[in-house]
């Protein structure tokens, strides 16, 4: 019953959002602020002629190779580094730069090194998200609790037995919340560097689509990025529940049957 | 087996480093001795902050002694240094703590049989052993749920037949029954006493519960406060099999009671 409630109330906020967009683009000018109805039968026609798919599967190559890139060597790192608390330290204010540096002004440097193919597209995509993915997964394996680690020791557990059994478990929530939040900014780096410079992806449509005047195929593109966007988070949800079923039922507020 | 004590502690001493520009502390435990027997179930009661779990991570081989010597089967255990610690002295020292500890991930059944699995020693026989073990508890039934579903007397009843199941020849409890209500630490006494019957360990307890330490052990120390040291040492010559939902009614009993109170004091 509750799950249909909130999904009605959904549905209203929806409607209610569509309305504003309406009335803005009364406003403003279909011109400029092309009405919700106009850019649903773009997006449609474009998803239809193979377009969209073809450009937002370019984007999603991007996102997904540089992720892979970036993430894999950020969780990794944190395991590696776990006994080495020395070396986290002197690596600290080096990885809080790298995380704090605008990687998206990076871009053109990128593209200079790398090329105006998919290289410098995951080169980007792969530095957005290693930091992001670094701190998450190195604040799950700090947020472990050491008698845990006793516990196992005691029991004869070897190093290897304890990253296996113990870290690795204990710091796969925060790695999943690490790639939960890097998805975005993975979509969102791949496109900028479209932007900059590309033949290909959604980026470059929107580039196009600005430079000839045709907003509508703007706003077709990024609501094709805000799809992939919420596709990305819906595996993960999904493949949260799969590898976290152990947990206690998630926070109240979280939860639609409440 | 004979008299031969399989644990001697001689002369043990604990005193945590200074920090910085300071000074050590104090001494925690000063010149502690005592020794046990295999197959003995000796219980050691002390007030709070006594120490008593300083006293059992060392034997453990999870802290550093600062003085004396622990002396397993003959073997004297390098313990003066963090690096040469053995935990659990190769799975021969086993350690039910204050806290289950149980692995959130795992079930009942996964927990119970973690330790026999990290020594590679999983197979039909040790998975029957475990599985008699979660019986005799009472756990029957709830082996594929996990922790957080479980009632606190549930998750101690894991935890303690977790170290029983790989069966280590010495067993240290501290305080394993404090957080739970009367009624279930009765019942998780009877379990032990049961367990024990079948397996005789050899056990040391840890409580601040003058009757558990009556009730469940064969020999009970005294501590005193810090430091600490043994104030007292009292046979229980109560006959087993023991029923602890009997104990206040048992010959002796009141008397043993009285002079172990007297000596905390």
């Amino acid at each position: 019953m509750n799950r249909w409630r909130t999904f009605f109330d959904r549905l209203i906020v929806l409607i209610v959002i569509l309305a504003a967009w309406q009335v803005g683009s009364f406003l403003v000018g279909a011109y400029f602020f092309p009405s919700p109805g106009a850019v649903a039968l773009r997006f449609v026609a474009q998803v239809w002629n193979g377009e969209l798919i073809r450009h937002g599967g370019y984007t999603i190559e991007e996102a997904l190779i540089g992720t892979l890139v970036g993430g894999v060597p950020a969780v990794l790192l944190p395991f590696l580094l776990r006994r080495q608390p020395l070396l986290v330290a002197i690596l600290d204010p080096f990885m809080v730069g790298g995380y704090g540096a605008p990687k998206l002004a990076f871009a053109p440097l990128f593209i200079l090194w790398f090329g105006i193919g998919i290289e410098s597209k995951i080169a980007l995509v792969a530095s957005v998200v290693f930091f992001i993915v670094y701190f998450n997964t190195l604040s799950g394996v700090r947020a472990l609790d050491p008698k845990l680690v006793q516990m196992a020791q005691l029991a004869g557990a070897g190093e290897r037995h304890v990253a296996r059994h113990i870290v690795l478990p204990a710091a796969v929530p925060h790695i999943l919340a690490g790639f939960r939040i890097a998805v975005p900014y993975a979509i969102g780096g791949a496109i900028i560097a479209e932007l900059i410079s590309s033949n290909r992806g959604l980026g470059y449509l929107v580039q196009t689509g600005a430079m000839n005047f045709d907003t509508t195929s703007v706003f077709a593109a990024i609501l094709m990025a805000t799809l992939i966007v919420l596709a990305a988070n819906w595996l993960l949800n999904t493949a949260e529940r799969m590898l976290l079923h152990w947990r206690p039922p998630a926070d109240a507020m979280l939860d639609p049957g409440n | 087996m004979g008299d031969a004590p399989l644990l001697e502690i001689k002369g043990l001493g604990k005193r945590f480093p200074g920090r910085l520009g300071r000074e050590p502390s104090p001494w925690v435990i000063q010149d502690l001795s005592f020794s046990v027997r295999a197959g003995e179930f000796l219980t050691i009661i002390g007030p709070s902050g006594a120490g008593k779990s300083t006293l059992l991570n060392m034997i453990a081989q999870i802290d550093t002694v600062s003085a004396g010597e622990i002396v397993f089967n003959g073997e004297t255990v390098k313990s003066h240094d963090a690096r040469t610690l053995r935990p659990g002295f190769d799975r021969r020292i086993g350690y039910v703590t204050q806290d289950d500890n149980l692995l959130p991930w795992r079930t009942t059944v996964e927990n119970v049989l973690f330790p026999i699995e990290v020594q590679g020693r999983l197979n039909d026989a040790t998975r029957a052993h475990a599985d008699t073990l979660i019986r005799a508890v009472g756990l029957a039934g709830f082996e594929r749920y996990y922790p957080h579903e479980l009632s606190g007397g549930m998750r101690k009843r894991a935890a303690l037949i977790r170290t029983l199941a790989y069966d280590p020849p010495v067993i240290l409890m501290d305080e394993p029954f404090a957080a739970v209500d009367a009624q279930t630490r009765t019942q998780l006494q009877a379990d032990l006493l049961k367990l024990w019957d079948i397996g005789r360990k050899t056990i040391i307890f840890v409580t601040h519960d003058i009757a558990e330490a009556i009730a469940l052990g064969d020999r009970a120390l005294v501590l005193s406060r810090q430091p600490t040291r043994i104030a007292a040492e009292h046979a229980i010559p109560i006959p087993r099999p023991r029923n602890v939902q009997d104990m206040l009614a048992v010959d002796g009993f009141a008397v043993i009671y009285q002079r172990i109170r007297a000596a905390i004091q």
